[in-house]
């Protein structure tokens, strides 16, 4: 076997006290495909961040070697010098310029100082029918579909004579048929003699390519295996790793009080609060959800899982009003149909969603803890003559402001000022003053600490307490295994298997959320 | 007025911040501005032109208003001063050529503004086109409507020399009696609003101001508003523009601190993802904003062409420019969702100072168009740099 082509030696990556890599070792051979695989924040995209060059040399330890020799990648262009493209889930194409403007941006063939836009297009039709693109090399990029968009990247790459090309999520927005070329194109640069790094969520892909699988977890490599040797149980039990009680050390000290209320079963005494029937949501054209259906009683916490991009957030926020087209399905909230427009029809259905990104969607930052709390709910607080009655207003946030125990001076406090556990309690109580019955929460532990995490989960089990339906999405599996009565994955926008409470173990879950059948 | 207002603003509930550097310097560069037009042009500080000085001040400031209300959810109106061209002139037209009575003209000018700029909004919000591109055509086709309407005339606001309503709005003075009784109230209502205001933070838990504090700023006001009403009627009494403004500002103030709409104003501003997924109707709500500012327009249009007395062509020309920049220089930020009232009327106090100094000393036009351009890129200038530090 010939010798590796690039080598990366114990790496060790660490972000202000948190170690995102802990002495990773990794190496590529010519005319192969190396999958590296794992969990959500397993380590993957720092691993390709330092390969490439966005890491730079420096700024972590362990050593790289290109061809044998110890290479310093200071940026990006140094790595594309050495031969390292790198395709990035989200593409890095201008819509508005032509196929073979894309695939010479930043390197356009000149003439005497002057863009040369006849070699230009002669070259991008050598390589478009290297690869046997059947693409006009003057359309817009912005006219093809996602498919052919990857492609291009692709060829870009190979425009600059990369002999390693790294592929993050090459999949993700692609059909299946689409996903099929892509891989055959694939196997055709690996015949060519390229190398590729090959990152997915999906096991089947993962297997029908790749010569060897990396798994890492928590910054560490877990295994790396001939794709012969190995088998989709074994890498999904590596994926997964430890036992619960590892994850949770705090919720050992403190075991859910609160939770002893619903041992297995006893959740049945609530109405159905949220039903959701066979919906099948597109957006721009593409199918993001697929015949998905739930249902969610009066106090019960339905957990949904899955990898991310598999679609979890695009249902919450489409149920909230906020995302998406509805192709089929239904809706229901308490038994009467719901075909939410805005988020203020869902909020007057007394249902409410808390959104991942808190920075994003959920806080206006430069305003007071009291603005953002009662922002929702202001309909509630107008007094005679349609003024914003200030002492309710007052009273009301100060209610959710001592019950959250959100750590300020007063109400007065910017948002930005908070720390990110507050900031998310300051989001959640904007979310629960408008007196909710169904609660959609996406990740809402994302980000905080664990003393945070702690008391999110209790306003979770205090919210079910009270009656409240929560659908909780999360892609911390022990977070989801430890809150929820029933759990479902996600995978590719349908729905898995529905597991009640205690039922599933980690693998079992993990292989729903892959998509593969054990 | 304009100053009553600024004492009613430092009393909101949001109002426990300290004095911010800021504010400072602006309120130096204002000692110092009118400090150089007193020694350079005596004349400055004279009774009559303090009047008409609170005039012109009064005519920027509405507009800036206007302009306040849209640039808060983080939009910008570059129309605003051929509408107040063109509504003026549509006024002029209806009362000299067609014989209408004023109050039917104003009337008239006043709903085609709310149209005109509801339809504005809607293009902006419905359509997706940038509002800087819809209101910049809005800057070109209102100028060009204004020219057509007065046929690049002079249009006079009256016929012959019969006052009417119109004629009134920069002519007519709030008597001086009249003028003390409304101060006392005004006062009063400053009092009364700054006790409610204390006993509410009290009750809520919130850092309530030294009891000293409050005193004097109730003080401090209540000299100002006597001040500026003794200095009025050294001149006929207050002018009804000024009355008009302090009614805006009461209504503006009240619109964006104390309703759900004003609410919203800030939030889309500050975060307009947030906001949608907090179930606000931000597309209503910004249409509503056009709405009241195509409103303001029109009484700015009304007011302008009468201080000129005439509609012609150049009536209203720049007058956004003039807004923007008030509101930039009072701390309004132009990526929304920051600024008050109170800074508002504080920019537009700067901005017609400068203007109505330099007039005094008869600086060229040439030079009042650049000393205007300065100060609008001075002011944006400090409006990112202070986003930049935060």
């Amino acid at each position: 076997m010939s010798a590796p082509i690039l080598e990366a030696h114990n790496i060790t990556k660490r972000f202000s006290g948190v170690v995102a890599l802990k002495g990773v070792s990794f190496d590529l051979l010519p005319g192969e495909v190396h999958a590296i695989i794992g969990e959500n924040g397993a380590g993957k995209s720092t691993l390709i961040k330092v390969l490439s060059g966005l890491h730079p040399s420096g700024s972590f330890e362990g050593s790289l070697l290109i061809h044998g020799n110890a290479a310093e990648l200071r940026d990006i262009r140094d790595a594309e010098a050495a031969g390292i493209a790198v395709i990035h889930q989200e593409l890095a194409l201008v819509g508005e310029m032509s196929v073979s403007e894309n695939i010479f941006l930043g390197h356009e063939p000149l003439r005497n100082g002057w863009v040369d836009w006849l070699r230009m297009d002669r070259e991008a039709r050598v390589l478009l029918r290297r690869f046997k693109l059947d693409l006009n090399p003057e359309a817009l990029v912005g006219d093809l579909g996602v498919g052919h968009q990857q492609l291009i990247e692709i060829v870009k790459a190979l425009a600059r004579n990369s002999r390693i090309l790294i592929l993050d999520e090459p999949t993700a927005a692609l059909s299946a048929t689409e996903t099929q070329a892509l891989l055959e194109i694939l196997r055709g640069l690996r015949a060519q003699g390229l190398s590729l790094i090959y990152i997915s969520h999906k096991l089947d892909e993962v297997f029908s390519i790749a010569d060897r699988i990396t798994v890492l977890r928590d910054g560490e490599t877990i295994s790396t295996a001939k794709t012969g040797e190995t088998d989709s149980r074994t890498v999904i039990r590596q994926m997964v790793g430890r036992e619960i009680t590892d994850f949770y050390p705090r919720r050992n000290l403190s075991p859910q009080p609160s939770r002893l209320h619903r041992e297995e079963g006893k959740y049945d005494a609530g109405a159905a609060l949220l039903q959701v029937e066979g919906l099948t949501v597109s957006n721009d054209g593409r199918t993001i959800l697929s015949e998905v259906s739930f249902e969610v009683r009066g106090g019960e916490v339905l957990g949904i899982g899955g990898l991310m991009g598999a679609g979890r957030s695009e249902l919450l926020l489409h149920l909230f009003g906020a995302f998406g087209r509805r192709e089929k399905g239904s809706v229901k909230i308490g038994g009467a149909e719901f075909i939410p427009h805005t988020p203020a029809d869902a909020i007057r259905r007394g249902m409410v969603l808390f959104s991942e990104d808190r920075k994003r969607y959920g806080l206006v930052l430069d305003h007071s803890i009291g603005f953002n709390l009662s922002l929702s709910s202001l309909d509630r607080m107008v007094s005679t003559g349609g003024w914003v009655d200030q002492v309710e207003e007052l009273r009301r946030n100060r209610e959710f402001f001592q019950s959250l125990r959100i750590k300020a001076p007063d109400l007065d406090a910017a948002a930005e000022t908070l720390s990110g556990g507050n900031q998310q309690k300051v989001v959640l109580g904007k979310a629960l003053m408008t007196e909710p019955k169904i609660v959609l929460l996406d990740e809402p532990t994302r980000g905080i600490d664990v003393a945070a995490k702690l008391e999110v989960y209790e306003l979770i089990n205090r919210l079910s307490a009270a009656g409240i339906a929560i659908v909780l999405v999360s892609s911390e599996l022990p977070e989801l295994m430890g809150m929820s009565d029933r759990i479902v994955m996600i995978a590719r926008g349908r729905m898995g298997e529905c597991f009640a409470r205690g039922k599933a173990t980690a693998e079992q879950l993990m292989a729903s959320a892959v998509g593969t059948r054990e | 007025m304009a100053e009553i207002t600024v004492e009613m603003v430092e009393s909101t509930p949001n109002a426990g911040k300290a004095f911010s550097p800021r504010d400072f310097s602006m309120l130096i560069a204002l000692i110092a501005i009118w400090a150089f037009f007193a020694i350079a042009s005596p004349t400055f500080v004279s009774a009559r032109n303090l009047s008409n000085l609170c005039v012109e001040l009064s005519i920027t400031a509405v507009l800036a208003l206007g302009m306040f209300v849209i640039i808060l959810p983080g939009q910008i109106d570059l129309a605003a001063g051929s509408g107040v061209g063109l509504f003026g002139g549509i006024a002029a037209v209806l009362v000299n050529k067609h014989d209408w009575p004023a109050p039917a003209a104003l009337a008239a000018g006043l709903a085609l503004a709310i149209g005109l700029w509801a339809l504005m909004g809607a293009f902006i919000v419905k359509e997706k086109i940038p509002a800087f591109i819809i209101t910049l055509a809005g800057l070109l086709i209102f100028q060009g409507l204004h020219w057509r309407v007065i046929e690049s005339t002079t249009v006079p606001i009256q016929v012959g020399s019969d006052v009417n309503m119109f004629s009134m709005l920069t002519t007519w003075y709030l008597p001086p009696v009249a003028g003390l009784v409304l101060a006392l109230l005004v006062i009063l209502a400053l009092a009364r609003a700054e006790i409610l205001n204390r006993r509410m933070r009290r009750e809520g838990d919130l850092p309530v101001d030294p009891r000293d504090l409050s005193y004097s700023r109730v003080f401090v006001a209540a000299q100002i508003v006597l001040l500026f009403v003794i200095v009025a009627n050294q001149h006929l009494g207050i002018p009804l523009p000024a009355l008009i403004l302090g009614a805006v500002a009461l209504i503006i103030y009240m619109l964006t601190q104390h309703t759900r709409f004003g609410r919203h104003l800030y939030a889309i501003g500050g975060n307009a993802e947030a906001a949608a997924l907090s179930g606000i109707a931000v597309d209503r709500t910004v249409i509503g904003a056009f709405a009241i500012a195509g409103a303001i327009v029109g009484v700015t249009g009304f007011l302008q062409t009468a201080y000129v007395a005439n509609s012609t062509n150049t009536v209203g020309e720049h007058m956004e420019l003039d807004a923007i920049a008030a509101c930039v220089i009072g701390g309004t930020s132009l990526r929304g969702g920051k600024g008050s009232v109170a800074g508002v009327l504080f920019g537009a106090l700067i901005m017609v100072s400068l203007l109505n100094g330099m007039t005094l000393m008869a600086v060229e036009a040439w030079a009042k168009l650049i000393a205007r351009g300065v100060v609008l890129a001075a002011a944006v200038w400090m409006d990112v740099r202070m986003k930049r530090k935060t």
